[in-house]
């Protein structure tokens, strides 16, 4: 750890970390020195000027701003002499001249850090008689954000979070002195993932969300610590309600994940939760083919009925179960014993044919954690455009590497988020990832360099599927090469909520809770198969949408050859409009237990507002169908659930307690367990013609995003993209309509030229309403 | 004895003193022929630091001394500081218009002298002409092998660009010059890390004044201890300074420094205008504190300017008469600093404009009682405890700099202030 | 809209010459507003294709420097300093002049779109003060009527050169310091007349 130093603050000898920025140490020894413009996350620009303190040295007294200021040993410090205490007090008067003190009528109002230090340090009174600097107020600068620059002292936090942590220069400083406002340019919005981080930390009501203004006003407001459930990294959140409606996610600072910074997908992601469209009462098929409300032990005994009878009929494993990882670990764990051992069959699987083996996920080779990033020399990315799936990995890593100077190589098929930070940047055709890797491998030509860089350890490697049109495999092989560089760290990564959760409870064909092996059973795409072929007839899906969200477009069609569908889920959606049954479930923030992240990480989440209507938790529902089924289960409430998790040799450390506890804190890691992962070979199809890259995009037309007003209108049309070369050569221009022909189907769709594509190879984004099925090979024609 | 260093050759030869011509024939270019040959980039450091020579564009900071920071890591940066903006100071703009190949000569002398290959100089937007000169000066200076990639054939490369600013006096202050110069806006950068470490492209730079450089081949060519040998210590060698306003014969001078401020401004300015009386002076740009006769027989030198509580600062020394209205000539230079704050830091930004509004209040006849102490309160704020060397709560010397007009007629001219007071209608009528 | 080869050209030239391409903003903002007769959205956006920058970045630099102008201006910008040396020897009585004689404010462009007229801060020619820039071409030793009678020769000859020789000899009067020899050149549009700019016109 680091050095202690001893420095003399107001008088009083203080031990603090050596290095550190006396405005920190400051706060460390319990003398909170008030600032503006500081952000302990980002680097000091000393421009408020609301830090200033006295520091004694060779030339006399001086004040300095402590947030600039490294504490060195016996330094003399005065926080709060005259001469302090004027010049703040002098900050915040010119602070306050130009500031319209509209506190009434701010959503800032309350938890304003310029009202707290006025009451605080501020003087009583404005000498100030002359005419305010006035500006249209306010202005939306995205969809989500509204700037009130009269209200702005100025300080850049946006400005600099945008351009140094989000690599989105988007929100500038404009004109000069008293004149200087912070804008974007006039037709290009503030269009960033992670716009939302910039109203949370704006020390004034400058800018505020769109979803929450004027909804709350904080004192109003009840709040717990949870994660967020948007994607695997487990971002710490606030989740803040009032009068049992969630109105805000604010992110928390925690060392191992977020660093206080969310995704806007993760903060207003949360909309779809109060949504009409909600589901709160159970749903039974009737007569006449249409759903309709039923009691709760009506359903449940029409679902125990339907599956009872495809395996009285054709047997256990004519009944196979899809989904959980949106669930909790509590609910995961339930759903696994209702479909292993109450029901009997091996037919399981959280993944919906989009991610990776579940024993690499689970136990990738030198499985690393996304702290590892902070001591990075290199890092590889294989693996999903990380702004687009991953997005607040996707911060860490920029900052490994533009902030802490890591070398990167990211090797992807197009253009990702990361590819201007880069110092290697690698294309390939999808399907020729093999050929690739072994070329990487042994340096070959052009690899050279980007081999020996890969030389220079420790190496971060964080690997996964590009694109959904990628053999899973792939992924594992660079695992296995990467697992091998210096030093290595391994993130495996894939990005549904708390599928590492959901399979370390054992929802994964051949693996059982806690990471041991089980009988092998179909996963997802083998469930989908079996569908399609007859030989699966009875189906329960947990908060699973397999027609939506399996790559091949077509899980819909062989779900409508189900004899029997049971369906736990928030909505209606594709995969059950057609169910015999389908269970209302409680979501996020209306359900406690525990997930887990994509390092193994288990964090607690709580409960804030109670679910609407007649909404259950899942593992209530699961217990009362496996009751039914004849099911003797000891535990089946969320706690009693935890405590069997606990039994897991990986869990052994984890209970709720414990978390509790660790509060804000980097929660527990779940490591180890048997499963191995043994590392593939690939081949590869060097294929003709066309190659489809499928990728993710961060806004996609998930159901819950769909239902969310603020998310579901910055979701854009599907495109097709080409390289220039295929564009001219099929006489293609931009806007101009192709069809796009695949293993499952072709679809219509605008072109655009994207030329950091390789020639023959197209992109087009998955989950936009548009499917061709998940082969590489396609043909595209243009549309006449 | 020398009395003139820079501006013998633009007066022998007011019609070509700018050509390259012009300057071989009168000797230019053979120090550098010389010391490339003979002295190691060692020697002519040492004979810089030896000179004394203390930097002209302002702050006053010894050449060689800044120079000796000069951080060893690659590339390393040569930036002329040609932004001459400071109200009162025209001095640089002469010496490029007139004698550009005296300071290339001297970029290229200082190049060598600090392992750098790459130079840049740095003026003002509003300085068309100057900039055209220097332009030709230096694209002369390539043809004739003086820059390039092998100058002299003695292996050393330097390339010289010329960049035009655009109009930000603040870009004057080093750091804010770097950032302008890398494409940003011009805020002055926080201090340490020094440019001398990180400067241009986060590289080791070195932010020289035109006359700072201008001198250099005289010193290289005489030798350091020549050139501390002129003038009184801590002021050594000749200076350039700017005389303006109510004098009779306005114009750059260039002198050795020592002199009394009556000589100054009588002798070399030709008095004042029209047999006026002096009322005060500016003795070194806007930002400097104003003197009055009082200390019209005290030497004009930069220790004794620093001890009567003012400075030489830019040499730009603006002259005063008896009819003049102080209050409406602080409101002219506090308008100035207001227009020019960068706006990053908030006691400038925000004191700057409020401080020209009271002067401006009071200067159109709508001033109250409070108003004075008003003033002087904000200003404290912004320099507390309005002394000298001021101290700052601003990140840049802009902030005293604004102050400066202010305290000088509260200190001087109190009584006019509250006279004009006095005299106002009552607010709101 | 895209800009005519020869300035692409240009443009090209001054980004390879810095050692970060962001260097060359500022020239390029330069070509941009000469092209456009001030700053245009289009313009900005042009400039940070070269450098690589959002076009946020671009205007944020833009805008922060005073002779980057973001409303159009006129063929010609006649500058008045009012700063100290310029103020104590009637640069303010200099400027209302102008104002009036051209009928356009300060800060303002006239309404037939030839003339930009503004007070501004010194320009380095305090010793030949008041002084006045017409596209930054000077003229030092003005006075309210030599400033008219300049006005007036803007609006009849519409000089498509400006010269500061020209105009120090027909409008000026005491000088900061000797000029030397003669310049060839002058400006040619609202930026300062530089060749790297390819700004500079030369006088029939």
């Amino acid at each position: 750890m680091s050095d202690r130093i001893t420095i003399m603050l107001d008088g009083r000898p203080v031990e603090v970390d050596a290095g550190v920025l006396l405005i920190q140490a400051a706060q460390d020894a319990g003398t909170y020195i008030p600032r503006f413009c500081w952000h302990p996350r980002m680097n000091p620009v000393g421009m408020c000027r609301m830090c200033l303190v006295e520091v004694e040295g060779p030339g006399g007294t001086m004040l300095t701003t402590s947030c600039t200021v490294p504490v060195s040993e016996g330094m003399v410090v005065h926080t709060a002499s005259e001469t302090v205490k004027k010049a703040q007090e002098g900050v915040l008067e010119f602070l306050l001249i130009n500031h319209p003190l509209d506190c009434p009528v701010c959503d800032r109002g309350g938890e304003c850090p310029l009202q707290d230090q006025t009451m605080a340090f501020g003087p009583g009174e404005s000498r100030y008689v002359e005419e305010k600097r006035h500006f249209e107020k306010p202005i939306p600068i995205s969809d989500l954000v509204m700037l009130d620059r009269e209200r702005c002292i100025l300080c850049a936090r946006c400005v600099r979070f945008s351009d140094d942590i989000a690599g989105d220069p988007l929100i500038e400083f404009l004109d000069r002195g008293n004149y200087t406002q912070v804008n974007t340019f006039a037709d290009e919005p503030f269009a960033s993932y992670f716009s939302g981080n910039t109203v949370q930390i704006c020390p004034v009501g400058a800018l505020t969300a769109t979803p929450y203004r004027f909804r709350a006003r904080p004192w109003d407001l009840e709040a717990v610590e949870s994660v967020c459930a948007g994607c695997s990294v487990g971002c710490r959140v606030s989740v803040q309600s009032s009068q049992n409606e969630i109105l805000r996610l604010l992110g928390v600072d925690v060392e191992a994940t977020n660093h206080g910074w969310l995704c806007d997908k993760g903060r207003f992601g949360f909309q779809h939760l109060a949504a009409p469209d909600r589901l709160t009462t159970p749903l039974v098929r009737g007569e006449d083919g249409e759903l309709h409300e039923a009691s709760w032990s009506d359903a449940l005994d029409r679902a125990a009925r339907g599956l009872a009878a495809i395996v009285d009929s054709s047997g256990e494993g004519a009944v196979a179960g899809l989904g959980g990882s949106r669930s909790t670990n509590e609910e995961a764990l339930a759903f696994e014993r209702l479909m292993r051992h109450t029901i009997g069959t091996p037919h399981l699987d959280a993944a919906m044919g989009d991610a990776l083996d579940a024993r690499l996920l689970a136990a990738a080779p030198r499985r690393g954690l996304i702290g590892d990033l902070e001591q990075a020399s290199t890092v590889l990315v294989w693996g999903p455009d990380l702004r687009e799936e991953l997005p607040v990995l996707y911060l860490r890593v920029r900052r490994a590497v533009a902030e802490l100077g890591a070398g990167l190589v990211v090797v992807h098929p197009r253009a990702s988020g990361l590819d201007t930070i880069a110092d290697h940047v690698v294309r390939y055709r999808p399907g020729e990832g093999g050929a690739l890797l072994a070329r990487l491998a042994a340096g070959d030509g052009d690899l050279a360099e980007v081999r020996s860089a890969l030389d220079d350890g420790p190496v971060v490697a964080i690997v996964g599927r590009t694109g959904l049109t990628e053999d899973g495999d792939l992924a594992g092989a660079v695992a296995g090469f990467a697992a091998e560089l210096p030093d290595a760290s391994v993130l495996a990564v894939s990005r549904r909520s708390n599928l590492y959760g959901a399979i370390d409870m054992g929802l994964a064909p051949g693996m059982g809770p806690g990471r041991v092996g089980e009988d092998p059973g179909r996963d997802a795409d083998g469930i989908v198969e079996g569908l399609r072929d007859g030989s699966v007839k009875g189906l329960v899906l947990l908060g699973a949408d397999p027609a939506g969200d399996h790559p091949s477009g077509t899980a819909g069609d062989a779900l409508s050859r189900a004899e029997f569908v049971v369906s736990i889920d928030l909505f209606i959606n594709d995969s059950n409009r057609g169910a015999d049954v389908v269970l209302p479930a409680a979501g996020f923030a209306e359900v406690e237990g525990t997930m887990t992240n994509l390092e193994g990480r288990v964090q607690k989440v709580n409960r804030l507002v109670p679910a609407p209507g007649q909404a259950r938790p899942a593992n209530e529902i699961l217990a009362d169908l496996a009751d039914r089924l004849g099911g003797k289960w000891e535990s089946s409430t969320a706690e009693s659930l935890a405590s069997d998790i606990a039994t897991l040799v990986p869990y052994a450390d984890v209970s709720w307690e414990a978390l509790d506890r660790g509060t804000g804190g980097d929660g527990i890691l779940a490591r180890g367990g048997d499963v191995v992962y043994s590392v593939p070979t690939v081949s590869t199809s060097v294929g003709n013609g066309m190659a489809l890259h499928l990728g993710r995009v961060l806004y996609d037309r998930g159901t819950a995003l769909m239902m969310d007003p603020s998310l579901a209108k910055l979701t854009q049309k599907p495109v097709l993209h080409l390289h220039p070369d295929d564009a001219s050569s099929l006489g293609v221009a931009v806007g101009d309509q192709v069809r796009v022909s695949g293993s499952d189907g072709s679809a219509e769709v605008d072109a655009a030229v994207d030329p950091s594509l390789s020639p023959g190879v197209v992109y087009l984004p998955f989950n936009l309403g548009v499917s061709v099925g998940s082969d590489p090979s396609v043909t595209v024609e243009k549309v006449t | 004895m020398t009395d003139r260093i820079l501006t013998v050759r633009m007066e022998a030869h007011p019609a070509d003193s700018n050509t390259l011509d012009r300057y071989e024939a009168t000797g230019g270019y053979a120090t550098l022929r010389k010391a490339l040959v003979e002295m190691s980039p060692e020697q002519i450091r040492d004979e810089v630091k030896a000179a004394n020579l203390r930097g002209r564009g302002g702050a006053g900071f010894p050449a060689g001394v800044k120079w000796g920071f000069l951080a060893p890591a690659e590339p390393r940066y040569l930036v002329i500081n040609a932004d001459e903006s400071e109200p009162g100071t025209f001095k640089d703009r002469q010496l490029l218009e007139r004698d550009p190949h005296q300071l290339i000569e001297g970029i290229v002398l200082s190049s060598y002298a600090l392992g750098v290959n790459h130079a840049f100089i740095y003026i003002r937007g509003e300085y068309a002409r100057p900039a055209r000169r220097v332009q030709r000066a230096v694209e002369e200076a390539y043809d004739a092998g003086y820059l390039g990639e092998n100058i002299l054939d003695s292996g050393l490369a330097l390339d010289v660009m010329v960049h035009l600013g655009a109009g930000a006096y603040i870009c004057g202050e080093e750091t804010a010059l770097l950032n302008s110069l890398e494409g940003r806006r011009g805020e002055p950068r926080l201090k340490p890390p020094f440019p001398a470490v990180e400067g241009l492209y986060a590289k080791p730079t070195i932010v020289n004044n035109v006359e700072t450089i201008s001198n250099i081949p005289w010193i290289i060519a005489n030798g350091g201890s020549a050139y501390d040998a002129i003038g009184p210590e801590g002021s050594r060698g000749t200076r350039i300074f700017s005389l303006s306003g109510h004098v009779a014969r306005p114009g750059n001078y260039e002198v050795v420094m020592g002199m009394t401020w009556r000589e100054m401004i009588y002798q070399i300015g030709g008095g004042i205008r029209d047999g006026n009386e002096l009322k005060c002076w500016i003795p070194g740009g806007a930002s400097a504190p104003w003197f009055t006769p009082a200390v019209l027989d005290e030497p004009v030198t930069l220790d004794d300017a620093g001890r009567l509580g003012s400075m030489l600062g830019s040499g730009g020394i603006v002259v005063m008469d008896e009819t003049t209205d102080v209050v409406a000539a602080a409101l002219s230079i506090v308008k100035f600093f207001a227009h020019e704050s960068c706006g990053q830091c908030t006691p400038c930004r925000e004191g700057a404009t409020w401080l020209e509004r009271i002067l401006q209040r009071i200067v159109t006849g709508h001033g109250r009682e409070a108003d004075i102490g008003l003033l002087l309160d904000v200003c404290d704020n912004i320099s507390p405890g309005l002394r000298w060397p001021p101290a700052q709560t601003t990140i840049c010397p802009l902030g005293p700099s604004l102050v400066s007009p202010i305290t000088s007629i509260m200190t001087h001219f109190r009584s006019e202030v509250e006279a004009m007071i006095r005299h106002a209608e009552p607010a709101g009528v | 809209m895209s800009w005519p080869d020869d300035v692409v050209e240009r443009a090209e030239v001054m980004v390879a010459k810095y050692p970060e391409s962001r260097s060359a903003v500022m020239p390029l903002l330069y070509l941009a507003m000469r092209e456009d007769k001030g700053l245009t959205l289009d313009g900005m956006r042009q400039v940070a294709d070269y450098t690589g920058l959002t076009p946020v970045q671009v205007e944020s630099v833009a805008s922060f420097y005073s002779m980057y102008k973001r409303d159009s201006v006129g063929d010609y910008i006649v500058s008045v300093c009012t700063s100290i040396s310029c103020h104590l020897l009637g640069g303010d009585e200099v400027l209302e002049a102008v104002a009036e004689e051209t009928g356009v404010p300060p800060g303002e462009t006239g309404s037939d779109g030839r003339l930009s007229v503004e007070g501004v801060e010194c320009i380095g020619a305090c010793g030949g003060a008041p002084a006045v820039q017409v596209n930054y071409e000077l003229v030092e030793g003005v006075t309210p009527d030599s400033a008219r009678r300049l006005c007036r020769w803007l609006a009849d000859d519409q000089p498509v050169v400006i010269s500061s020789d020209q105009m120090q000899a027909d409008f000026g009067g005491i000088r900061s310091f000797e000029w030397g020899p003669a310049e060839p050149g002058g400006a040619t549009g609202p930026v300062p007349a530089f060749g790297p700019l390819g700004t500079e016109g030369q006088r029939s």
